[in-house]
């Protein structure tokens, strides 16, 4: 359909205030967390199911491609449109439709933004425990289609742990209802399987998750260390004393030097390491495990252990390290976040490898992570102006990949598969293990048409997606 | 493919081996479903065989049902055929266990008992407490996502899964996951195999994240007199700071069974368990203390050398009942959290009125209710009263399920109630997984 075409039906069915389709206006949907390989063809801006039901019949009438996104704030490209199509934004379904306390529940509309729902309940003493880095913007649709994480999912579970029920719009228009507001629904786990699908699967419209009670007492620790190794140790005692703190977070000291000088947030400029330890529960047990973390912490050779006073000061140690990334951009005009997982006792190793692979391919590597959790994100800097330098960066990405597979690890904790890791599937999962993800997909999504190119790699896919890394850069 | 029936123990014992093919009726009946007995029964030594096995039936379209210890057997409607049982109970090893990290990795026979012991031994623990108890096995946990009063604290199997190992009808061994405690690489598979009661394929092994063991346990009961105070405490209890591990409310007919409490009468009964330091013992003893006088219901720790024999006995009061009455029905009703003191004395008036006896044991801090329901004899009743409780359960916002049924109540969407809107979906996934409806056919939701 020629876009003129397109664009005057869409108009018709949603407002025109509803549609974009002036290449100005489309480029600004050409990029997520990853950088551009296209723009759409057509944003459409649904204010509800039936709009987006519409929207999706039409596409599947005229075989037209679908992408949803939220925020665009995901970093491994779930939201581009990399092969054109029609882009359906949830801006406008924002609302939070039902708050109910009593039963612990919240239904919401996909565009809501993950920060706004814990903030509609915080007086009532609620929150949603999901918390990733980009909560201020990020939208709850997207926390779903990437099963997202944040530091304090180390004690609570991620986005699926956290998802009780969700509205669908399938390819073909139909719509759907799992679970709800109670738990164990009869049958298949749809939900489960829907949580973290990347939009491959279905456009969700609406959201039912679970709302848990702020704790009583809340101990956030700032563990400074002269040497990495100590930090990562201390992790690794942590764990194995079996001491669940809410958030375990670790941040190296070249990337704390950046944090502190964007954001001040009072971490010593000239540590190794830092470790930001919550503690969250009962009074009685906060006390006892910040004792005994402190004695973990003198064990490895901590320099010094601080422990937030206030809510205020809380809050400038949690403002470094979610600012980070952004920190970051202050000093490099580019950079590459890797998610790697790996199992906790490994950590020490791993950040030795991580330095040997920035060495080797004259780098600069930081490191900002969910320490609790195995959970990596290797920040690497360069210019992407810089061909050569790109190049190398990639390779030591993939290193680094490589040796968490190779470790029992993961190659992606919380960003997801997207377009950015699809050509790492094969290594972490089988011929027959995808060729059944393939199957699964085809049940709801047997044309390929909603979000084309992410999650699974298909043998003509990954031969393109090498040829636009090389010449456009998928970092 | 049609293959002559006296080439099916010829094709398992060229997988297995002769003595591994059991194929006696008198044998076989241990495996009996819903009142049927399959021809063959067999106990694969390894995972390689079990998809070889599932491989084999597929080829033959013989209907296969898994089994471990078969202490949940009896949940899903009756088969509407049964050739083979695969008994995955050799298949029990540790196959991967790192304690400093928290996680392991078992196979799917393995006993729960068994593991608990195992991870005793660090001090470590998962935390599951199912229908089945310490006998029940990881596959047959995970089959049905069974989990008990422990998930209030805890969750269920499906947040502890991280990841896992499945035998298809295709005879492959596909993954999902992983052993890391984070991981969303691709689609989570697990979370569709996990309560899928065998209709998709078997998982053979299966990787946790683990917790330690609270040092210390200890339970208290209060008496609210009535199910309408039962709510308020239940509220006044979730709503203050106290973290408990677990949380049940007995009804009359249940604390009748189980009685702890100083009434004379069959009143209701709040148990509420608390884990950790002293510290943390004392802390829940006295808030608890001070919410119930708040209501003037008296807090009363529970007697510690009775403590654990009484949970395990409240886990598995559906054995109790069925050793004691003739025709015993259990349901299983999941709700709203705040549903469930209205539900249980909803479903006492269905009862009542049907001269039916009920005892009600409900975890009113996550929703899910259980009845055990009993009479001389239930028979038609039986039909009436599971439609007038699920209207109260649906009316409540929740769904039921018939997780035990007296002879003759054969009819599937009596037992799981109707699915709604994602029955065709649910059908485009059992016919990738299981193209041929071998694996236990008939048995899920819809007539899957």
């Amino acid at each position: 359909m020629k876009l003129a075409a397109l664009v005057r039906k869409l108009e018709k069915m949603l407002g025109r205030e509803a549609v974009l389709w002036r290449p100005n206006d489309v480029m600004l949907y050409e990029y997520d967390g990853l950088s551009s390989l296209r723009p759409p063809d057509v944003v459409v801006f649904p204010r509800n199911t039936v709009d987006v039901v519409q929207i999706v019949k039409f596409a599947a009438d005229h075989k037209l491609l679908v992408v949803p996104r939220g925020a665009g704030t995901g970093l491994s490209g779930g939201s581009l449109p990399w092969q054109g199509g029609i882009l359906v934004a949830f801006a406008r379904m924002k609302e939070i439709v039902e708050i109910d306390l009593e039963n612990q529940r919240a239904r919401v509309q996909p565009g809501v933004v993950n920060l706004d729902l814990s903030l509609a309940v915080s007086d009532a003493g609620y929150y949603f425990a999901p918390d990733p880095s980009s909560q201020k913007a990020c939208t709850l649709g997207g926390n779903v289609a990437e099963n997202a994480g944040g530091p304090h999912t180390l004690l609570y579970g991620v986005t699926t742990n956290h998802v009780l029920g969700l509205e669908v719009v399938l390819p073909s228009g139909e719509v759907i209802h799992t679970g709800g507001k109670f738990l164990d629904p009869p049958g298949y786990d749809l939900t489960g399987l829907f949580v973290g699908s990347e939009g491959t699967l279905g456009i969700v419209t609406e959201i039912t998750v679970r709302l848990m009670r702020k704790a009583e007492a809340v101990a956030t620790l700032l563990a400074v260390y002269d040497r990495i190794i100590d930090a990562t140790r201390t992790v690794a005692a942590i764990t194995a004393r079996g001491i669940t703190p809410a958030a375990l977070e670790m941040i190296d000291g070249f990337t704390l030097r950046a944090i502190e000088e964007a954001t001040h947030a009072g971490y010593p400029m000239d540590s190794a390491a830092v470790l930001l330890i919550e503690i969250e529960g009962l009074k009685e047990a906060v006390e006892e495990n910040a004792q005994h973390i402190e004695s973990v912490c003198q064990e490895n050779r901590v320099r010094q252990v601080r422990r937030a006073k206030s809510a205020e000061e809380r809050d400038l140690f949690w403002k470094g390290r979610k600012n980070a990334f952004g920190a970051l951009g202050r000093i490099s005009p580019s950079y590459y976040v890797q998610d790697g997982v790996i199992p906790r006792t490994r950590l020490p190793e791993m950040l030795e490898f991580i330095e040997q692979t920035a060495t080797k391919y004259g780098v600069k590597i930081g490191n900002i992570f969910h320490a609790g959790d195995g959970n990596l994100h290797p920040i690497i800097l360069f210019d992407r102006r810089d061909e050569n330098e790109s190049k190398r960066v990639r390779e030591a990405a993939a290193q680094i990949l490589a040796r968490c597979i190779d470790m029992g690890g993961s190659i992606t904790g919380e960003h997801g598969v997207g377009i950015e890791k699809i050509n790492l599937m094969p290594y972490l999962f089988s011929a027959d293990d995808l060729d059944m993800m393939r199957k699964i997909k085809e049940v709801f999504n047997p044309e390929g048409r909603f979000n084309p190119g992410k999650v699974l790699p298909t043998s003509k896919m990954c031969g393109e997606l090498r040829a636009e890394a090389r010449v456009g850069g998928v970092l | 493919m049609t293959v002559a029936a006296e080439s099916v123990p010829m094709a398992l014992a060229a997988i297995l081996g002769d003595a591994q093919v059991v194929s006696e009726p008198a044998a076989c009946a241990a495996w009996a479903v819903g009142g049927k007995v399959p021809k063959y029964g067999v106990e694969p030594p390894t995972a390689e065989c079990v998809a070889a096995v599932l491989k084999m039936a597929a080829d033959h379209d013989l209907a296969v049902i898994p089994c471990g210890s078969g202490t949940k057997l009896g949940l899903g409607s009756p088969p509407s055929r049964y050739d083979l049982s695969v008994s995955l109970r050799k298949l029990n090893r540790v196959r991967h266990y790192e304690a400093a990290d928290l996680t392991i990795s078992v196979e799917a026979g393995m006993k729960l008992g068994e593991l608990q012991d195992f991870l005793g031994r660090d001090g470590l623990w998962l935390p599951l407490d199912p229908r089945g108890g310490a006998a029940a096995t990881i596959g047959g946990i995970l089959a049905s996502n069974s989990s008990g009063p422990l998930r209030l604290r805890f969750g269920s199997a499906r947040d502890m899964v991280l990841g896992i190992r499945v035998a298809t009808t295709e005879g492959k061994l596909i993954k999902s996951g992983g052993r890391v405690v984070k991981n969303v690489a691709g689609y989570d598979m697990c979370k569709l195999l996990v309560g899928s009661y065998g209709t998709l394929g078997l998982i053979v092994e299966a990787s946790f994240k683990l917790f330690p063991r609270p040092a210390s346990r200890a339970t208290w009961v209060l008496e609210p007199g009535t199910l309408g105070r039962a709510r308020d405490l239940r509220g006044r209890i979730l709503n203050s700071p106290l973290e408990p591990l677990r949380m049940v409310l007995l009804d009359s007919g249940a604390s009748g069974l189980f009685r702890q409490g100083t009434h004379p009468g069959e009143e209701p009964e709040l148990w509420i368990e608390a884990g950790g330091s002293p510290r943390i013992l004392e802390r829940h003893a006295k808030d608890l203390a001070e919410i119930g006088q708040s209501m003037g219901v008296a807090s009363r720790r529970m007697d510690e050398q009775a403590e654990q024999r009484l949970w395990d006995q409240l886990i598995s009061f559906e054995q109790s009942l069925a050793a004691l009455h003739a025709e015993v029905m259990v349901l299983k009703a999941a709700l709203p959290i705040a549903g469930s003191e209205q539900f249980l004395s909803l479903a006492r008036q269905a009862a009542e009125g049907e001269g039916v006896r009920m005892a009600g044991i409900a975890q009113p801090g996550v929703g899910i209710v259980h009845l055990g329901l009993w009479a001389e004899r239930l028979g038609d009743v039986t039909e009436r009263l599971v439609t007038n409780v699920r209207k109260s359960a649906v009316s409540l916002g929740g769904a039921l399920v018939v997780e035990r049924y007296p002879e003759g109540f054969q009819r599937e969407r009596d037992v799981w109630g109707t699915p709604g809107d994602v029955l065709h979906s649910m059908r485009g996934l059992k016919a990738v997984w299981d193209p041929r409806g071998i694996l236990s056919p008939g048995r899920f939701v819809g007539g899957i």
